[in-house]
């Protein structure tokens, strides 16, 4: 059958319908723009974001440095080109992790139902119940500070979330008439799964996993700001903050505008986000319970 | 009621144990011997064996297991390595701030969110409510520990209303929860808000409107009471963001409580804390959604009747 | 469930509003001090067995001689004492009059079973030039001596010999320090929080103070609490806010805006203290020394002077604090930044520089990992560390560690090179920290070298007389440093912010730092 189906046909051109209303269009352009920052990043400052110049310390904001140094010299917005490209990266590819691990437990519990979803949805609510810094924090306490922590950390934290959505959305779907037809026709279950039932599944995960990302970004800053991210130099918003704390009174900039940036960047996720769910109109099905 | 809240009350067991074994698992998760996990760096034979005989270390897994929880359920945490005392100790010392925080800023979250999810649904469509609900968007969109360091350096430092850290007095409070409520206050206004425009429209409404009944009495007395359900609802979830939000809030405001002594215990390796700690902050989660749990049975007859 | 909406407001809005009101209660004659970082993190106060210790010591315990800042020796607990003339026997006459906190009196005999406790401890080095111990009568005692020593009076006047009540000693056991803690000094231990707090009462029976202090006794402050702020931040702006009272060690970032505020004065004292980086010679690459000469040589002092410490201090280039005479080495045993020599000698060493700048050997890369305790200063420095150390091409990674865990950590042996600082004012720290019996901790070197054991034994026990002592410390001293064992950074000065508006300090600072004598000459204004 063709590749495209409705749904993702659809989803293409909701993303269009998105971006025409004036909010989706002004924070879709933001967030375009924030990533091909992190993308560009070398490309775009001159200065090194781990060269040291001692002198030129908690310098403010002025025409040389735009946003000030930090306390070792380094440029505050070189830091924070390159502390985008840590933080986008690893909230979004956690995000990505958990997505897909999440469809597949989801789709699978959904689909086979009985105790194969008991059991699915007693492991996946383990992590429910607790809030996603403690999760965060639990996983950090094993497997050790550093990115792979932060990342795993931020992938279990919200694989109950994408879980529970494919369920859903598999329970609702499964009973449709479509799928009855297909399987007559003597399609596996497989087939079935990952030829029909997931794609039409796509949709709110999809965006689900969008606004997901934003509060990702918080929850590794948070990381971050514990000591337990990006070691250093390695810049990440979370991990710059942290340091800041020790200059707030002397040099309040380091940890103004990383924060600043992690604000803006989740409000344009979720701005974003709302305007996507208002254009394919799927705020029903992003009902999780 | 009472056979709701029994039956909720002893579903919690098997989630209870499930999350115990997680947490008894984390010493043997981490790579190294579990001994050194609960011992001082450095210690001897004889501690080694005095800590292996106590925990059973040298058993199997499941009677290890069995063990852990037998003195968990007689009180015996186990000795915390740093503080070299017992951990019950500890934990029950650190266990009243963080209620207190938790609570207050659960209460102020509650407050504030439901007064302006009214205000904004009242006035739906018009400024007042586009100016509420972004604010309620920016204060959610925060990250907690900068929201709270901005918090100090504006009321604290400059204007020294109030304390920069610690927890001497009731003045010292008044930061950390405004830290965590504002964050939490986003999702109650929006669901009261929804909850208030959806209620608006049901039918009793109109009869009332057509009755003659002021408007804004009617919102007030009638609409916002069956708005509330929801928003009932999604306190028990909110409980958990609450006690999530005060770890962080503690550590910046240096107050002393069980997040404090979570983070501590985690920069120090001292795993018997971090077990108990986690055990605690679990099953506070665990608690608070039950109390949310009944208190919404309570209010809705008809979440009474579908678990009948 | 009627909820009266304006109820719930207004019930709510005077409770926030009383909140608000309620101001903390400042009481009269209580003082918050907080503690210097270094000393952040001490796990008890029993003195007799531990490697650390706080100011909180030096209050609840006397010792029986106490050092002024121009290290001369004066009475403490012991009102005179006698040496003999071939230094092998040792009288101290002590004060009458003395109770400990627990109201068992201070004798001779009882002085006689504390001194007697050091020789099972780590501390066993302080009384092993002692022979044999006796009571004389009520308030003589006489020590006969293995050889003669120098550094008795200095070790007497430590903070690791107050005198202990020896009956509660040994009943407590290992809570000794950590319960409870008995001396007989103008402050008992009211409650102790490891890593937190530290509550202590006046002792109203005090009236023996040193001769430093002018007033003899009771203090007139009745209750300090000693608090660990580790974020050097939360501190200053607890001290700017009137949180606190004073910091006793107060970070040189935050000096320039202390002087700003109208309410606090700071107090600058010489300096005890030297910021270095040991390097453990047991694990590669640093087992090689053309490779610990080069990490030293990378280490850029004067700028780390001037920009992480604002300039505020002194480097330096060896072991010791410039005011002791052992620190005076001949000029070729000087350890300072250059970078030139760090290259040649990694060349040399086979480490060769790729196209990036980091060096690597056989295809293994040049690193090193830093360890220091998560401190924001310490961090900074690490930092600062890290770059110099990747501008002669070692990669080097941070792991922090909580200060009260960190020195259990280096006993593992697992550490390569630490970010850290000593405080002390006598040459025998070299021993401390290069002794090779004292391998891990405080041995962070894990340096254990028969030549450098000679000159030890000969610089600890053999030295009969003031200026032998100093001439085989130096000796001793100018051999560690040329092995490389460790980079010197940096030498502090003591810097102490208090509010005056608050705390009445003695117009002249005795003793080496603040201490009791200072402090039982405080008063709270109000």
């Amino acid at each position: 059958m063709t590749a495209l189906t409705p749904a993702v046909r659809l989803r293409q051109s909701a993303l269009l319908r998105a971006a025409r209303s004036p909010k989706g269009a002004l924070t879709g352009l933001w967030l375009l723009g924030l990533i091909l920052v992190a993308v560009f990043a070398p490309l775009l400052t001159s200065y090194r974001y781990d060269v040291q110049n001692l002198p030129g310390a908690f310098a403010p904001p002025s025409a040389e440095h735009w946003l000030g140094t930090d306390e070792f010299g380094r440029d505050l917005l070189t830091r924070m080109m390159y502390g985008a490209r840590t933080s986008l990266s690893v909230s979004a590819i956690a995000i990505a992790i958990s997505v897909a691990a999440g469809m597949v437990l989801g789709a699978t519990a959904g689909y086979f139902g009985g105790r194969l979803d008991r059991a699915v949805t007693l492991v996946v609510d383990l992590t429910w119940s607790f809030p996603e810094i403690l999760v965060a924090l639990m996983l950090v306490a094993i497997i050790g500070p550093g990115v792979t922590g932060t990342m795993v950390a931020i992938a279990v934290a919200y694989l109950a979330q994408f879980t529970r959505l494919t369920r859903a959305q598999i329970m609702a779907i499964k009973s449709e008439t479509y799928i009855e037809a297909a399987r007559s026709l003597g399609a596996s279950d497989a087939h079935i799964v990952f030829r029909h039932l997931i794609p039409n599944a796509l949709a709110p995960v999809l965006v689900s996993a969008m606004l997901a990302t934003g509060d990702a970004i918080i929850l590794e800053a948070t990381l971050g700001f514990f000591g337990l991210g990006a070691q250093p130099p390695t810049p990440s918003w979370g991990g710059m903050m942290s340091s800041g704390t020790a200059q707030l009174f002397n040099a309040p900039w380091i940890i103004l505008f990383p924060g600043l940036a992690v604000a803006t960047t989740v409000i344009a996720i979720n701005l974003f986000g709302d305007a996507l769910i208002r254009a394919l109109d799927i705020r029903s099905r992003l009902r999780v319970a | 009621m009472l056979g709701y809240t029994l039956r909720r009350l002893v579903l919690l067991i098997p989630v209870f144990l499930a999350v115990s074994i997680v947490i008894f698992a984390i010493i043997h998760l981490i790579p190294g011997d579990p001994v050194d996990s609960l011992l001082r760096v450095g210690s001897g034979p004889e501690q080694r064996a005095i800590i292996t005989a106590r925990y059973g270390l040298d058993r199997p897994l499941y009677v290890q297991y069995a063990i852990w929880l037998g003195n968990l359920l007689s009180g015996d945490l186990g000795t915390a390595i740093v503080a070299r005392r017992p951990v019950a100790e500890l934990v029950l010392q650190a266990l009243p701030p963080s209620l207190i925080l938790s609570g207050l800023a659960l209460l102020f979250s509650t407050v504030l969110g439901i007064a302006l999810g009214v205000v904004a649904a009242l006035n739906r469509d018009r400024l007042a409510d586009q100016i509420i609900m972004g604010g309620v968007l920016l204060g959610s969109t925060l990250p907690s520990f900068w929201l709270g360091l901005l918090l100090i350096l504006a009321f604290a430092v400059q204007l020294q209303w109030f304390p920069v850290s610690g927890a001497r007095g009731w003045s010292s409070v008044v930061l950390p929860v405004l830290t965590i409520g504002l964050g939490g206050m986003a999702l109650v206004a929006r669901v009261t808000r929804v909850a208030m425009i959806e209620a608006a429209q049901r039918d009793f409404v109109l009869l009332l409107h057509a009755k003659g009944m002021p408007p804004l009495r009617i919102q007030l007395r009638h609409v916002l009471r069956h708005a509330l359900i929801p928003v009932v609802t999604i306190l028990a979830l909110r409980i958990g963001w609450v006690l999530g939000g005060a770890v962080t809030v503690e550590v910046v405001f240096a107050r002393p409580g069980l997040g404090s002594l979570l983070i501590k215990a985690l920069n120090q390796h001292d795993y018997p804390v971090v077990q108990a700690a986690l055990l605690m902050l679990a099953m506070a989660v665990m608690l608070g959604t039950l109390l949310g749990d009944i208190l919404q049975a309570a209010m809705d007859p008809r979440v009474r009747a579908a678990l009948q | 469930m009627t909820i009266s909406f304006r109820n719930t407001i207004l019930a709510g809005g005077v409770s926030l509003a009383a909140l608000i009101l309620a101001a903390p209660m400042a009481f009269a004659q209580d003082a918050i001090f907080v503690l210097q970082q270094d000393e952040v993190g001490v796990p008890t106060y029993n003195i007799i067995a531990t490697g650390n210790t706080n100011i909180g010591a030096r209050l609840i315990y006397d010792t029986l001689t106490v050092q002024d800042a121009d290290q001369s020796y004066h009475p403490g607990l012991a009102s005179s004492w006698v040496e003999a003339a071939d230094g092998m026997s040792w009288e101290f006459t002590l004060k009458t009059g003395v109770t400990f906190h627990n109201g068992v009196s201070f004798n001779a005999t009882t002085a006689a079973a504390w001194l007697a406790f050091y020789a099972a401890t780590d501390n066993a080095y302080m009384t092993a030039s002692i022979a044999g111990i006796e009571a004389v009568g009520e308030s003589t005692l006489r020590l006969t001596m293995n050889y003669p020593d120098p550094n008795l009076l200095y070790n007497l006047s430590s903070s690791f010999m107050g005198v202990v009540e020896p009956g509660a000693y040994v009943a407590l056991g290992d809570d000794y320090g950590v319960t409870e803690a008995v001396g007989t000094g103008p402050y008992r231990l009211e409650s102790f929080t490891i890593g937190s707090e530290t509550v202590l009462a006046r002792n109203a029976d005090y009236t023996w103070g040193s001769s430093l202090a002018g007033n003899k006794g009771p203090a007139a402050i009745a209750t300090i609490t000693l608090r660990e702020i580790p974020e050097a931040s939360t501190a200053f702006l607890e001290l700017k806010t009137g949180g606190v009272d004073m910091l006793l060690g107060v970070p040189t970032d935050f000096l320039g805006q202390l002087a700003q505020e109208p309410a606090i004065t700071t107090i600058i004292l010489p300096g005890q203290e030297v910021v270095y980086m040991p390097f453990n010679v047991t694990k590669a690459p640093l087992d090689d020394i053309r490779v610990r000469q080069a990490a030293a040589l990378a280490v850029n002092q004067q700028e780390i002077l001037a920009s992480v410490y604002g300039g505020v201090g002194l480097v330096a280039n060896q072991f010791l604090i410039s005011a002791l005479p052992e620190s005076q080495v001949a000029p070729e045993y000087l350890i300072s930044y250059d970078p030139v020599q760090a290259a040649a000698l990694l060349d040399a060493a086979g480490w060769v520089a790729g196209a990036d700048g980091m060096r690597a050997k056989d295809g293994v890369p040049l690193s090193i990992s830093l360890w220091t305790q998560s401190d924001s200063v310490f961090r900074r420095l690490t930092e600062v560390i890290q770059a110099e150390f990747a501008a002669v091409g070692i990669a080097s990674d941070i792991t922090t560690f909580d200060s009260s865990m960190i020195r259990d950590q280096y006993k593992t042996g697992e550490q390569q090179a630490a970010v850290r600082s000593y405080y002390w004012n006598n040459a025998d720290i070299v021993d401390w920290f290069f002794g090779g019996d004292r391998l891990g901790y405080p041995n962070i070197s894990m340096f254990n070298d028969p030549a450098a054991e000679m000159l030890r034994v000969k610089a600890m026990s053999g030295s009969a007389t003031g200026a032998e002592r100093i001439t085989n410390f130096t000796a001793y001293h100018e051999y560690i440093l040329s092995q490389f064992v460790m980079a010197p950074i940096y030498q502090p000065v003591q810097s102490i912010a208090y509010n005056h508006d608050r705390l009445v300090l003695p117009a002249e600072i005795h003793g080496t730092r603040i201490g009791a004598a200072t402090i039982l000459d405080m008063t709270v204004s109000e």
